[in-house]
């Protein structure tokens, strides 16, 4: 099996199953978490994910194919997406794709689903479909303010990561949220973003 | 080039003085004296500005006796301008603004989370890193990136320090607790499971306080090792989700908290796993000092003047992220 990546919380392999290509994510222990802690958090993790994998794939979100998940050794194995992650694709390209990406999580929150993890590396672009990856944060829910967490992670990425082109990425995110989850729920939505923003350390205080 | 450093947004009353020869630093004194509240209380911002007050004179005194030099060899003064307590952060831009206007000085108003980074980095000689800012004040991962520090990470509520103090004062010990509820933390192995509340690369505390809070009856040395062990662990990930996500192959941690031995073996932990370069500022500099503020000025100093008297702020809420760095 050839280590792909070696994540913040599970290293990826490529391996096969069924004589084709597949990815194989595990969860190893980690030393410096206690040990009861950290068993709990990768079986909750590995649960989480390969459920929401799938129940978000029948919302007509693309998602990779859950094939196998082992719970007692934490892995998960499943459908390879051999593209690109939006992060590592030309500005004008992210900057195009931002409202596809806003689109498909204006898809999950409106049924019920946040993802928990929304980085630019989370999304794959692959024969010119955006794939979303990685639900081991996410969570079932129908209530506004996690909704806007999710919001405001991305945001916080982008603002970071993409600095020189937040502007238009977020722009262009939100016009595809919107078109989704309707203008109402946007309104509230992105007022608790607001929200929340102004609830961090040392915010301007409007 | 010798500068002055005046730092007073919290506990702690410090003037350092430092000099800069091309990249290279030197403190030649840094003298602090501690505002301590009573055991189980907090800080009161009007008793810590008292305790400044009535220390800053003779704090100004020794720095200079230290360092060997006289008001007059000054080129430069700063003061932390935020964020912080505002009785405090007043204390120490009056002193600034008072040297300043008599000896004719140039002043700078300086940020004083940015003092702790560009501290850390001086005295560690780390380039490029993923920084985690540890402190009462702050809790967050940052890197450098297009003129600005760029947050990567941070607390959605309250901050590590101000966790670890919120709890040790509960059970009686007096602020910074950080030190005592270590101590305790060592003595037990029994891990008690609390909210794990990790939001991406954010993190949130408050519930781990109070669920903490509820399992004190039951053994107070337990209580402070699950509370270490579950908060440190967030912290971690998070860590290694802005590593892995920024690439960074450096991590600086600053800040009070950064002191302690348990989280900073686990971030070393982290290092390992990702091939990174680890660094601690010492701990006689990592929590807060009149050096952070004095080296900062002195670096904007390369590419500012000093600002007039009428400019010289003091604001409490002042996020790092907002600051352009252009030396």
């Amino acid at each position: 099996m050839k280590l792909l990546k070696k994540g913040a919380e599970a290293d990826i392999y490529l391996t096969q199953w069924n004589g084709s290509r597949a990815i194989l994510k595990i969860r190893k222990a980690k030393r410096y978490r206690n040990p009861i802690l950290d068993t709990k958090i990768r079986k909750q993790r590995t649960i989480k994910e390969s459920q929401a994998i799938s129940e978000v794939k029948s919302y007509g979100i693309p998602t990779p194919l859950v094939y196998y998940a082992n719970l007692k050794k934490s892995f998960i194995i499943m459908q390879e997406i051999p593209g690109k992650p939006i992060h590592d694709l030309p500005n004008s390209k992210i900057i195009e794709l931002s409202k596809e990406i806003g689109k498909l999580v204006g898809m999950m929150h409106k049924n019920g689903i946040m993802h928990g993890d929304l980085t630019t590396s989370n999304f794959i672009l692959y024969k010119n479909k955006v794939y979303v990856i990685d639900f081991g944060l996410s969570q079932k829910t129908i209530k506004s303010e996690d909704h806007a967490v999710d919001l405001r992670l991305i945001k916080e990425i982008l603002n970071s990561a993409h600095a020189e082109i937040m502007k238009s990425t977020w722009k262009n995110f939100l016009l595809g949220y919107k078109s989704v989850v309707g203008s109402s729920n946007y309104a509230k939505i992105t007022h608790l973003v607001s929200v929340i923003e102004s609830r961090g350390r040392y915010a301007a205080v409007v | 080039m010798i500068g002055l450093g005046v730092e007073s947004t919290a506990h702690t009353f410090s003037c350092a003085i430092l000099e800069k020869k091309g990249k290279q630093g030197k403190i030649l004194s840094d003298v602090r004296k501690i505002y301590r509240p009573p055991e189980g209380e907090g800080i009161h911002p009007r008793e810590a500005s008292r305790h400044h007050v009535e220390n800053s004179a003779t704090v100004l005194s020794e720095c200079l006796q230290e360092a060997g030099v006289t008001i007059k060899d000054l080129d430069i003064i700063s003061y932390a301008a935020g964020p912080g307590l505002g009785p405090c952060l007043r204390v120490g831009a009056v002193v600034a603004r008072s040297l300043s206007s008599y000896y004719n000085i140039p002043i700078y108003p300086v940020n004083h989370a940015i003092g702790h980074i560009e501290l850390g980095k001086l005295l560690t000689g780390a380039k490029n890193p993923l920084v985690l800012l540890v402190s009462g004040g702050h809790t967050m991962l940052l890197a450098f990136l297009n003129k600005q520090w760029r947050v990567f990470g941070e607390t959605l509520d309250i901050t590590l320090g101000q966790l670890l103090d919120q709890f040790g004062r509960s059970i009686g010990f007096a602020s910074p607790c950080g030190k005592n509820i270590e101590d305790l933390a060592s003595s037990s192995s029994n891990y008690v499971l609390l909210p794990y509340s990790v939001k991406g690369n954010d993190v949130s505390f408050s519930g781990l306080l109070s669920a903490t809070k509820s399992i004190i009856p039951k053994s107070k040395a337990d209580a402070c090792f699950s509370l270490q062990e579950t908060a440190f662990a967030m912290i971690s990930e998070v860590v290694e989700r802005a590593l892995s996500f920024t690439r960074k192959k450096e991590l600086l941690i600053v800040g009070g908290v950064a002191a302690n031995k348990r989280l900073s073996e686990m971030l070393h932990d982290v290092c390992k796993r990702h091939g990174c370069k680890f660094f601690v500022a010492p701990q006689k500099y990592a929590g807060d000092c009149g050096s952070q503020i004095c080296w900062t000025g002195l670096l904007e100093s390369q590419v500012k003047n000093g600002v007039s008297l009428d400019e010289t702020f003091v604001t409490q809420s002042w996020r790092l992220d907002s600051v352009k760095v252009d030396y």
